[in-house]
């Protein structure tokens, strides 16, 4: 075994225990200070997000990686929980296991929101912590640079990340983005005090959403409200005139009957000059009479309209995963081929070492015996015995490196020793 | 090098440009991390290609571009489609060459179907032809701009109002900027072509004066076409201008600019197949005058 895993995601790990499973930043680098302290010349990588705590450890033959019962263990020392307790939610894998959890993981197909990329920078936070605490080696190096690959193959190759699957995100990027080109230079209406405004009035400030006036029946909660969002407080008297100067509104009152009727709309019509409206209703009841959305100009969203196009987006992603597991098996595949090839390294530099020192011996025997050569001569014999070598050595590497891919080449290695009488 | 330069033909960049039509189709069957470079690719090497076409035309055929009506036509269609390619690399999403593409093909089946001779000029009328020539190219290729604009207006429009999220690989400009390109396409075509029916008119002065070419009555049929479309563009200008600040001006603008590509198409086909004295030497005059010069079909 040159790999190990153990760890726990919120599909595993109830929140309690996950609560108190989690590590901070400086509990993660003492946790790995311990690690090396107890598993000298192993390598281990901790990674501890809200939605996971995953500890991946490896080490060369001779100095194999701690056995899972051990590294659960250990995190349960870490953290003062009994091991008991972690025993039956924490999941194990070894090798190709490991590199594919990891690839999967990084690639955000083990993410609690399918998709999402943020756990893909808290993986090169592990992974740079690792660096710092001088627990990561070769081995993790190498299966952690792959893990970066294989996510950026996934997030270029497929449509995975790409859809968005919250109302906010999806309101502004799918919806308010098609409609206006910049809203740096648009007025924003935020209509009510719902907790969905401020998470759409986050994504429209990243959209470069400038002005921004908030309404509410409350003129207090208002200014409330604005002060706290950064935005101008407006009067819920001049609603008329607010609706005629926005060009996106955000809705979210709780009214049990609409505030703005198509009678109403009607007079603020008349006085936006033709300019296009996007209204996001993300009230319910809504707070826009839907028969708004059929005057020209107006793109009127409602949550159920919101929510569907988030739903097709999630359905969207759910198509991608086989395309995604394709290539997650793919760079596991190539990974583990690159591990297994790095065991037979040993064998290789004896192998070569051995023909190198008798063609060194029979090449001085050679020079001895012909004085008359310069220098040009020699220099041409001897490229031509290290060309000879290296044909001859090519095809039992090639093999090696071909077999490497299968798992590790323990046949090819024996033969390779008994032949050439390598001593390990 | 020249041999290969002299081998080059128009089925050369229509195959790739055709090729680049068939990548950008794809776009709506399946994903593909190859397309991107084949597109881009095929539409620049059908681009190469054609510029040399028309370099090697005027070099060795001493046919200018804009000097007939077959070159005229491949100049713009080369236009378009650099503007495609261009388009192309800075909004690599959407699907532009889909819309601008089968206008490159129809101009370049224009001009197969059209006179390779070129027109008989003389110093004295070159700069009216070539402004001539010119305008009308800056109006044919703002109206196919505008189209395709406009097309990706309602498309999008569409799609807003049927509240569906965007179709992977086939996302549109905002309608803002797909608006603020047709209104403007729509102007400059306008504009750039009555100045090219008036330059015509100076042209055909000059021609009459010196006895260069055939006076073009106003009955011909190219002055009937290009009339037509200058008028219709004029009022489909004034019609966009009109309704700028009533809702839904943005939808009659777009639609504008298609009924603007139809009739520009129907002009083309009129001025492939139609009979004009637009060009022609005067009659009687066996040997024309050696074309050096520029000017519209």
């Amino acid at each position: 075994m040159t790999l190990a895993l153990v760890g726990g995601t919120h599909r595993t790990v109830p929140l309690a225990l996950r609560e108190r499973l989690a590590f901070s930043a400086e509990q993660a680098a003492a946790a790995l200070a311990r690690f090396r302290d107890r598993f000298p010349g192993r390598e281990g990588v901790l990674l501890s997000t809200c939605n996971r705590v995953e500890f991946y450890a490896a080490g060369e033959t001779g100095a194999e990686p701690p056995a899972a019962d051990q590294l659960v263990a250990f995190l349960a020392e870490c953290r003062g929980i009994e091991a008991v307790q972690l025993e039956p939610v924490l999941a194990r894998e070894h090798d190709a296991g490991v590199a594919r959890h990891l690839f999967s993981v990084a690639s955000g197909l083990d993410s609690m929101v399918l998709g999402e990329p943020q756990i893909l920078s808290q993986v090169k936070q592990a992974w740079a912590l690792a660096q710092d605490s001088r627990t990561a080696g070769p081995l993790t190096g190498g299966m952690f640079q792959a893990a970066l690959r294989t996510a950026k193959r996934v997030a270029t190759e497929t449509a995975l990340g790409r859809e968005r699957v919250s109302l906010p995100s999806v309101a502004v990027a799918d919806f308010a983005s098609a409609v206006f080109e910049r809203f740096d230079d648009k007025r924003v209406l935020l209509l009510g005090a719902g907790k969905m405004a401020a998470e759409t009035l986050r994504y429209l400030r990243q959209a470069g959403a400038r002005d921004v006036t908030v309404v509410n029946r409350t003129a207090g909660r208002a200014v409330e409200l604005s002060a706290r969002l950064g935005a101008r407080p407006g009067r819920f008297d001049e609603l008329v005139a607010e609706l005629a100067a926005a060009d996106l509104v955000v809705s979210t009152t709780g009214a049990t009957e609409a505030v703005v009727t198509l009678d109403a709309f009607r007079r603020v019509e008349a006085r936006r000059d033709g300019r296009p409206l996007v209204v996001l209703d993300l009230a319910v009841p809504r707070d826009f009479d839907p028969l708004i959305g059929g005057r020209p100009g107006v793109w009127l969203y409602s949550v159920d309209d919101l929510a569907a196009a988030c739903e097709a987006n999630r359905r969207s992603r759910q198509q991608e995963m086989p395309a995604a597991w394709a290539i997650i098996e793919e760079e596991t595949g190539r990974f583990m081929g690159d591990l297994h090839h790095r065991s037979t390294a040993p064998v290789i530099d004896q192998l070569r070492a051995g023909w190198s020192e008798t063609g060194e011996a029979e090449l001085e025997r050679l020079f001895r015996r012909l004085p008359g050569l310069d220098d040009a001569q020699r220099g041409e014999i001897r490229q031509a015995f290290e060309r000879y070598a290296a044909k001859l050595l090519h095809p039992p590497l090639a093999s090696l490196r071909s077999e490497s891919r299968a798992g590790p080449p323990h046949g090819l290695l024996d033969a390779l020793k008994r032949l050439f009488d390598l001593k390990d | 090098m020249l041999e290969f330069i002299s081998g080059i033909s128009v089925v050369c960049f229509v195959a790739s440009y055709t090729v680049a039509l068939a990548c950008e189709v794809s776009r709506l069957a399946f994903r593909s991390g190859v397309r991107g470079a084949a597109l881009v690719g095929f539409a620049a090497a059908g681009l190469v290609a054609q510029a040399l076409f028309l370099g090697w035309r005027a070099v060795n055929a001493a046919a200018l571009p804009l000097s007939s009506p077959f070159d005229w036509y491949l100049l713009a269609a080369w236009l378009l489609a650099a503007g495609s390619l261009w388009l192309t690399l800075t909004l690599p999403r959407t699907p532009i060459g889909l819309f601008l593409l089968p206008v490159v093909l129809l101009l370049i089946g224009a001009a197969q179907l059209s006179s390779r001779e070129p027109f008989p000029q003389s110093p004295a009328t070159q700069i009216w032809g070539a402004i001539h020539g010119l305008f009308h190219l800056a109006a044919s290729v703002s109206v196919a701009l505008g189209a395709a604009a406009g097309i990706m207006w309602l498309i999008q429009a569409g799609r807003l109002h049927r509240k569906r999220p965007p179709l992977q690989g086939f996302r549109m400009p905002s309608l803002e900027r797909l608006a603020n390109v047709t209104n403007r396409t729509i102007a400059i075509a306008a504009w750039t072509a009555a100045a090219g029916f008036a330059s015509g008119i100076v042209l055909n002065a000059v021609n009459r004066q010196r006895g260069l070419l055939e006076t073009v009555p106003w009955t011909d049929p190219v002055v009937l076409r290009l009339g037509g479309l200058v008028a219709w563009l004029i009022i489909a200008d004034a019609l966009a201008h009109a309704t700028r600040r009533r809702p839904g001006a943005a939808r009659l603008t777009a639609w504008l600019s298609l009924v603007s590509l139809a009739v520009l198409t129907l002009s083309i086909v009129w001025g492939v197949f139609g009979v004009t004295r637009h060009g022609m030497p005067p009659a009687g005059r066996d040997e024309p005058v050696a074309p050096s010069g520029e000017a519209a079909p």
